[in-house]
């Protein structure tokens, strides 16, 4: 075997930060090997693909020392983000970028453009086609495109699929397995799902970037389990060991007989712009429930939640608790919305203000304030940083505290778009079991997800959304056989 | 929300980008030279055409645009009606004060303001942003660091303007209400522009890395997927330069439209 990447004793230190982010660390890759680099966020793992594709400190300029360090004649990186790796608006000009990079005659651009979409599976009428009207899939693998025409030895792979939907996650995989059959491929990933498979080395960093093991994947799966487990990494079986651990009941189906639904939609429309965009004809939501919204991207989930928060413009019957929604003066005071990206909802400095901010608004007196904002910080595991800024949190705080800041005044329907996107396993936990226990003490939660583990495990009933233009009501249970019966038949 | 944004293509789009841009700065210039309102109407005239007719764009879009330009021209002439200089005065209301001086220095101003305008617009709805810095890195040695920079830039807009509306519904949500005079103001500049430039400057330095693992800063010579070069297009523009404006003089010496020739005060 050749050695095609190697560092030994490198050491790294970002500026700022206290301590060496590495220490005397030394790694070999070799030519064909398929290396999955598994650690908790912080443990430096795309950092680790900065100094080995020579990035850093080429392009990145971070103070790095090394004995020695071989980095591989021809590489490409594949970053997580779809919408911040393009610097170009349309699909053949982004290829086309990497070819005029690498100094290829313009006359065979074309024929090039055209051979590495086929490779990454995408199909286009006109190849000159706006990458702002592709879907997350289809973005990624034209990134896959652009970083085939760079013919790399290495591949390496930063989260491809962290911001994708399950289908575009698959899609994904089975580009990269087939065009890295021939190739070293390093990736980085922390749901390692869809790539146990393909790797034969995994290597697992604790957060203060050393390894604490490094080999074939069987043997490194079979003695580290519990580490696995520790850092929140999405390893098959992860829900069903979560469960069995916790001993979670099932939710059962509520009996509705004699109760007011706290949300009830009849003949509902929404609409962008004059279009409607979205049409429920029947639709109900009980106290005690949790609802997913399921439906594909594009599909009208997200106009779901923000016409039943009346954002948008609406028409039909809305009730909550009984209530016309056209009377609702302040419609916070019913309904807590929680959005996809945190940082958006944050309007203070501290996170103890961000919670607080509500019951300012509310007129709360400063004691009830006080006493409020210090139990929800105990329960969502906040305490710490009372007095730190929201940006300064990791994903996972800013995350709980973006749910902690909207549901404070325990509102008794809450809405979620995708609240555990991009979440690590244990985050995701934390989250669904404190979403459970306000579920429990009678709040309707509300919830769009692409993750069918949740219905599975934590919902009570499923609104299937069909092209926007039709919502199927179904228990959750219900939904779940369906599906299983439809993959068995 | 997707936005429509199509048009067709004229042979005002096919003009280098480059010569283009030249042209119209040496036109912005001449303009400043002109103190003849019968000459400046005429070639008004001339600009409008291109605008009106050449441009590609349906006519409702031309029509929203022009909206900003009927206030450009009220505001800068208005506002030299009123308080210009001038000696033959028509009508005085306090520090009003409209003569005839001053009635034309500001309909001269307020033309020219559209001339200005009309012809930004039509470059701005003619120009594909790529194809300028491809033509500006070809024709005028504009750096591959600055042109490339621009063109990631350029990208970015259409994802803010769709992070801005979703910062507004969070807002919203939360229930911030707008406060009133300069307090407010600063408020909501802070909570918009705050989350927007941090998710910015986070998208601007993946872009860049992201750019550098394609190997942009290999040195030596780019080739280019586009070729920019000149065409009988160009031709045409210059030619219609060299017939309109010198029309524009010839007419206002023969059929001017008003006595005055020199709006400056004092001449």
């Amino acid at each position: 075997m050749t050695t095609i990447a190697s560092m030994t004793n490198m050491r790294l230190k970002f500026p700022g930060a206290e301590s060496l982010l590495f220490e005397d660390f030394s790694l070999s890759f070799d030519k064909g090997e398929k290396v999955l680099i598994l650690g908790p966020s912080g443990s430096g793992k795309s950092t680790l693909l900065h100094v080995l594709t020579g990035l850093i400190p080429h392009a990145v300029e971070v103070p790095m020392k090394a004995d020695a360090l071989t980095i591989p004649e021809s590489w490409g990186v594949l970053f997580q983000d779809p919408d911040s790796q393009f610097c170009m608006p349309y699909v053949d000009e982004e290829i086309a970028f990497v070819l005029e990079n690498l100094q290829i005659p313009r006359e065979k651009m074309k024929l090039y453009i055209n051979h590495y979409l086929e490779q990454v599976g995408l199909e286009f009428a006109d190849t000159h086609t706006k990458i702002q009207t592709l879907s997350g899939g289809m973005k990624q693998r034209l990134a896959i495109a652009s970083v085939l025409a760079l013919e790399p030895e290495v591949l390496c792979l930063d989260e491809p699929t962290a911001m994708l939907d399950p289908e575009g996650t698959k899609l994904v995989w089975d580009t990269i397995k087939s065009v890295g059959e021939e190739k070293t491929v390093v990736i980085v990933e922390h749901k390692i799902g869809q790539v146990v498979d393909f790797v034969d080395r995994v290597i697992l960093l604790d957060e203060n970037g050393t390894i604490i093991a490094d080999g074939p994947k069987q043997t490194v799966f079979d003695q580290h389990s519990h580490v696995l487990v520790e850092q929140g990494i999405w390893y098959p079986g992860v829900w069903e060991d979560y469960m069995q651990e916790n001993d979670r009941q099932m939710p059962s189906p509520i009996n509705t007989a004699h109760v007011k639904p706290a949300v009830h939609l009849s003949d509902f429309s929404a609409f962008r712009g004059k279009v409607t965009a979205l049409h429920v004809e029947e639709a109900r939501a009980y106290p005690g429930e949790w609802v997913t919204v399921l439906g594909k991207n594009g599909g009208g989930k997200s106009t779901l939640l923000l016409a039943m928060m009346n954002l948008i413009k609406t028409r039909g019957t809305y009730h909550i608790l009984g209530q016309d929604y056209k009377r609702i003066k302040h419609m916070a005071a019913y309904v807590s919305f929680v959005f996809q990206n945190p940082e958006y909802q944050f309007v203070t400095n501290s996170v103890y203000e961000e919670i607080a901010f509500s019951l300012h608004l509310a007129k709360w007196d400063q004691e009830a304030i006080s006493q409020r904002v210090n139990q929800m910080m105990t329960i969502y595991h906040l305490e710490e940083h009372k007095h730190t800024h929201p940006y300064q949190l990791s994903m996972g705080q800013k995350r709980r505290l973006s749910v902690a800041a909207s549901i404070v005044k325990e509102q008794p329907i809450i809405l979620l778009d995708e609240p555990t996107f991009g979440q690590d396993a244990k985050n995701t936990f934390a989250i669904l079991e404190q979403l459970e226990q306000l579920r429990a003490k009678g709040t309707t939660i509300i919830m769009v997800t692409h993750d069918l583990n949740i219905v599975n495990y934590f919902a009570t009933k499923v609104w299937e959304i069909d092209h926007g233009k039709r919502v199927k009501e179904s228990s959750a249970l219900n939904y779940i056989e369906t599906l299983q019966q439809a993959v068995n038949s | 929300m997707p936005m429509d944004f199509s048009y067709k293509e004229t042979w005002l789009h096919k003009i280098n980008p480059s010569l283009k841009l030249l042209v119209m700065v040496l036109i912005f210039i001449h303009l400043l030279l002109i103190h003849n309102t019968n000459i400046l109407i005429n070639y008004m005239i001339g600009m409008l055409v291109l605008y009106l007719f050449f441009t590609g764009h349906p006519w409702r879009r031309l029509l929203v645009i022009s909206i900003p330009f009927l206030f450009i021209f009220l505001t800068s002439s208005t506002s030299m009606i009123f308080f210009g200089k001038g000696e033959i005065t028509w009508a005085e209301w306090g520090l009003v004060h409209i003569t005839e001086e001053s009635f034309f220095r500001g309909l001269h101003l307020g033309f020219r303001g559209i001339i200005f305008a009309v012809l930004g617009i039509v470059f701005a709805l003619t120009t594909r942003p790529v194809f300028l810095f491809y033509s500006l890195m070809q024709q005028l040695k504009l750096k591959p660091k600055y042109a490339y920079s621009f063109m990631a830039a350029i990208r970015l807009i259409p994802l803010m303007i769709e992070e801005m509306q979703t910062l507004h519904y969070a807002l919203k949500v939360r229930g911030v209400q707008g406060e009133k005079g300069v307090r407010g103001f600063y408020n909501k500049l802070k909570s918009y522009s705050i989350p927007l430039l941090s998710q910015s400057i986070r998208r601007a330095y993946r872009i860049a890395v992201a750019m550098e693992a394609k190997r942009f800063s290999i040195p030596g010579n780019r080739t280019y997927f586009y070729r920019l070069g000149f065409s009988k297009f160009d031709v045409i523009f210059l030619c219609y330069l060299l017939v309109i404006i010198p029309l524009a003089y010839i007419t206002a010496n023969h059929f001017p439209y008003f006595s005055i020739t020199d709006v400056r005060f004092g001449r």
